[in-house]
């Protein structure tokens, strides 16, 4: 409003310095503070904003000018009325000269700077040096001819009297003291008006939207015929109305009237109501409405200060019932994605309600009733009906519209918590049901990475979300009892071995990294670190490896991740292997290596402790295996070593008819290939004397050479299966396009076995461990009671346990004399040094 | 026809030759390590004593040297020589 053109510009002068600064029509004839609430408000900081607002009671620039062109004034005088503040000097001329005036028509200056600009052309300034004598009924002509102006205002019809001229009447007739009856006669001449006009809208058409328009039409009549009366007795706004507090300006007495004898009127006031509501009650059914008129009428509502009390609660209880039943209706027999987007789109539209007719307070409240009617009834439903669905079908558009709906209503927290349940419930699935053991890793390294997605992209990265997933996959993970550990740790062993399917080193750290974040998750680190172990000892012992650059970057990932503690074994298992290659590098040139004739021997010599342990097997040594051992001991005082046979790998020369192949075997394998070089048709019962191999390990490795992929045995009699019965021999017709052959075992049926076996290692060195940390924990405290000493446990070992289970360590520990209970206090434990 | 054997990758696991299960001194397991350590092997060596008595080398190491052993082994209370 600020920037439109002044119709009034405040000057210097001392009679109107108290004048308001602000542009706007209605502001600048009200003194400040003159009015009470509502009006005092209402006529300036209710407005809307912007200069070019269509409302009658906005300051612009063209409405003025028109309205006194209507009212009968030329262009020409309606042009002078607004234009001082382009000639500035106007101003300056005038206070220069009003200082030595003398004459009533000079001391008034200071205020009517309209008036100078007519200089020249209808009006000129001459200093009086004595004051005119009035004619006797002066007063009572003068307002009859202003009466008749002012009643062409109202009536629409041309004003007799130039504007010049009645402007001089008002400005004498407050100057010789008739002000306050000038503004008594005006005013009840508005307000006569006014009672008119209302009498005419109580006849008014029945139809509402048509009773509107012609309240709208009475209303712009009133402003546009108060701003042309105001322009006319302007000096009494300047004069009369200033010098007396409680005066109502005439644009706020006007309102007043306008407000008492029309807008307040039960029946018009309800009428009004009715059809405003009706109005925005189709316009929220879809049909388009006059949206102008209703802006047109809320401003005046706003202008009159009757929207809040008059207008607002009606238009919220219609808000809340529409809602109200709109929501119950729809939440049970619309998709929940649907439901949500129509809530969405709802609430656009109240929005731009806003904008478009609605005051710009009843904002937080218009929303909060639609949110709530349509949002927060229905929480619970919403959840249960739809946000597992929408998880499953991964919808991220549809679930960032649920979060920032729920959002808005405090509704995060139950969201939350259905999250939680979510993930619990689809995790468990995986995690617990044994035919799903085969894709488990990969599932859940999917699931994480999905709902990872949900997290960034639907649920703004929130912490609480993002530490809800974290604890619920940390439920579901250890629902289950080792195997999720078993199973990360084979999934870790495929991407590290030799012709892996990722194709890059990068790939494979981004795989190695997320499996690390389901590792995270479990509890049972130490069946984790059982299975890893295995796996990484065949992959160093046969040398599976796909490389050793990446075998280190996950070893120090589980470094960092469980500390030196943890990897401290696995390290060792690297060190071994290292140092062997030492070992056997001193060992080739030493007097020993003569003994091994055309073999080439290497040997991984492992440290007991680090490596995961094979049941001994009674087996002879070889001739070269002992000249190995004579060599190790001599160098290694204070230890003694054992073969590891079934663990060893050769590479065997074969010198097939139609063509020599190089076979790279199993130990075992070997010695049963050795066993055959006796003669033709070797018996069962012989190779098993010769070998000392078992019986179901022997046939085993018979069914490996004669009946796999590579048959390099034949069978006698021919057939899948391998019978004691059987005799073997080379096969002689053995061909192959390659020369180097790897012949594989039979995959060990007891890999159960070997895992139950495993899991057992790993319950047994949880066993020494429990005890470790009690004698660590005695060692230290002397004497603990019980509960305290469990706590200390819980909090020290990284695996779950049952206090039953450490409790039977105790009584162990009492047993081997460790510790004793205290005489005085059974539940307590002191370390017996 | 015969086969021969070219290469053989063999595997030997070593620990240490004792008669005794535990340290005499720390009562862990020779097999383990001391309760300073925690890694076994070469990491936390055994030594043996002119004595015949053996330990691990950090816990017969802190034995000998603290005040009151007077460098005896504390077995058989002979005096400790490597
Ligand atoms: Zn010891
Ligand atoms: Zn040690
Ligand atoms: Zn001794």
């Amino acid at each position: 409003m600020s920037t439109g053109p002044r119709l009034f510009p405040s000057s210097s002068s001392s009679t109107s310095s108290s004048s308001s600064s602000s542009a706007a029509p209605t502001s600048a004839s009200s003194k400040p503070g003159s009015l009470g609430s509502p009006f005092a408000t209402s006529s300036s900081s209710t407005l809307p904003s912007s200069s070019s607002d269509p409302s009658p009671l906005a300051g612009g620039t063209g409405r003025p000018a028109a309205a006194a062109a209507a009212a009968g004034f030329t262009s020409s005088s309606a042009a002078a009325m607004q234009s001082s503040p382009h000639h500035p000097h106007h101003h300056h001329a005038l206070q220069a000269s009003s200082a030595s005036a003398s004459s009533y028509m000079m001391s008034i200056g200071g205020s009517s700077s309209a008036r100078k600009k007519t200089e020249g052309k209808t009006l000129s300034i001459k200093g009086f040096k004595v004051a005119p004598k009035l004619p006797p009924n002066y007063e009572q002509e003068t307002w009859q001819k202003l009466q008749a102006a002012v009643r062409a205002v109202h009536e629409a019809r041309p004003i007799d009297s130039y504007l010049e001229v009645l402007y001089e009447a008002v400005e004498n007739l407050c100057l010789l003291g008739g002000g306050a009856t000038l503004y008594e006669r005006l005013t009840a001449e508005c307000e006569s008006h006014l009672r008119l006009e209302a009498e005419k809208l109580s006849v008014a058409s029945e139809d509402p939207v048509t009773f509107l328009s012609v309240v709208d039409a009475c209303w712009q009549a009133h402003c546009e015929q108060m701003i042309t009366i105001r322009s006319i007795f302007l000096h009494l706004d300047r004069t009369y109305v200033l010098q007396n507090p409680h005066v109502q300006s005439l644009w706020d007495v006007g309102l007043i009237y306008f407000r008492r004898q029309v807008a307040e009127v039960t029946v018009t006031q309800r009428r009004l109501i009715t059809g405003i509501l009706l109005l925005i009650e189709q316009e929220r059914a879809g049909d388009s409405v006059n949206r102008s008129l209703l802006k047109s009428l809320l401003r005046m509502f706003s202008s009159l200060g009757m929207y809040t009390e008059a207008f607002e609660p009606h238009f919220l209880r219609a808000t809340h019932e529409l809602y109200a039943r709109e929501g119950a209706a729809l939440i049970t027999t619309m998709p929940v994605p649907d439901y949500l987007a129509h809530v969405e789109a709802r609430l656009q539209a109240e929005s731009e309600r806003i904008v478009h007719y609605l005051d710009i307070h009843t904002r937080r409240n218009l929303l909060a009733t639609v949110e709530r009617q349509l949002i927060e009834q229905h929480i619970r439903v919403l959840i249960e009906r739809g946000f597992e669905e929408l998880c499953n079908a991964n919808r991220i558009a549809d679930l960032s519209r649920f979060y920032s709906l729920l959002g808005r209503v405090n509704g995060l927290e139950p969201l939350r918590v259905a999250f939680a349940a979510y993930i619990k419930k689809r995790g468990a699935a995986l995690v617990c049901d044994p035919e799903k053991d085969k894709n488990m890793v990969q599932d859940l390294l999917d699931m994480k990475q999905q709902l990872d997605t949900l997290l960034s992209q639907c649920f703004g990265h929130n912490d609480r979300f993002q530490n809800c997933m974290k604890e619920s996959f940390e439920a579901f993970i250890n629902m289950r009892q080792n195997k999720p550990a078993e199973l990360i740790a084979k999934f870790i062993d495929a991407k590290l071995r030799a012709g892996n399917k990722e194709a890059t080193e990068e790939e494979l750290e981004t795989v190695l990294d997320r499996l690390m974040i389901l590792f995270r998750y479990i509890q049972g680190k130490d069946v984790f670190e059982a299975f890893y172990k295995n796996d990484l000892a065949r992959r160093l012992l046969h040398n599976k490896s796909a490389s050793v650059d990446s075998e280190r970057a996950m070893l120090s990932k589980l470094k960092q991740e469980c500390g030196g503690q943890f990897t401290g074994k696995l390290e060792g298992m690297f060190k071994d292997m290292d140092l062997s290659k030492a070992i056997m590098v001193s060992f080739n040139q030493s007097k020993f290596a003569s003994q091994m004739g055309d073999i080439e021997l290497s040997v991984s010599v492992l440290t007991q402790g680090y490596w995961p342990t094979n049941k001994p097997t009674s087996m002879n040594m070889l001739r070269i295996q002992q000249e190995f051992q004579k060599f190790y001991l001599q160098k290694h005082t204070g230890k003694q070593l054992s073969w590891d046979n079934p663990r060893g790998d050769c590479l065997v020369r074969a010198a097939f008819p139609k063509g020599t192949k190089e076979l790279q075997v199993s130990f075992m394998q070997t010695l049963v290939l050795l066993a055959l070089n006796a003669g033709d048709g070797v018996s069962f019962p012989t190779i098993k004397a010769e070998t000392n191999i078992g019986k179901s390990s022997l046939l085993r490795l018979l069914q490996s050479l004669a009946c796999g992929k590579i048959r390099v045995l034949n069978k006698n009699p021919k057939g899948r299966d391998v019978n004691e019965t059987d005799t073997f021999d080379f096969n002689t017709d053995f061909v192959n396009k390659h020369y180097r052959l790897k012949v594989n075992q039979i995959q060990m049926k007891e890999t159960a076995e070997e895992n139950a076996d495993t899991n057992e290692k790993v319950n047994q060195n949880r066993q020494y461990q429990i005890d470790a940390a009690i004698v660590r924990i005695m060692k230290a405290r002397k004497s603990l009671a019980h509960q305290l000493l469990l706590s200390e446990l819980f909090n020290q070992l990284k695996f779950p346990m049952k206090p039953a289970d450490l409790k039977k360590r105790i009584e162990s520990l009492i047993d081997r004399e460790y510790l004793e209970r205290d005489e005085k206090d059974q539940s307590t434990y002191i370390y017996l040094a | 026809m015969k086969v021969r054997v070219k290469n053989w990758s063999a595997v030997a696991v070593w620990r240490w030759k004792v008669d005794d299960d535990t340290c005499g001194i720390c009562r862990m397991a020779f097999d383990g390590c001391c309760t300073d350590c925690r890694l076994p092997g070469d990491e936390c060596p055994l030594v043996w004593g002119q004595c015949k008595h053996c330990f691990h080398m950090h816990c017969i190491l802190k034995w000998v040297h603290s005040p009151n052993a007077n460098q005896l082994c504390p077995m058989c209370r002979q005096e400790w020589k490597f």
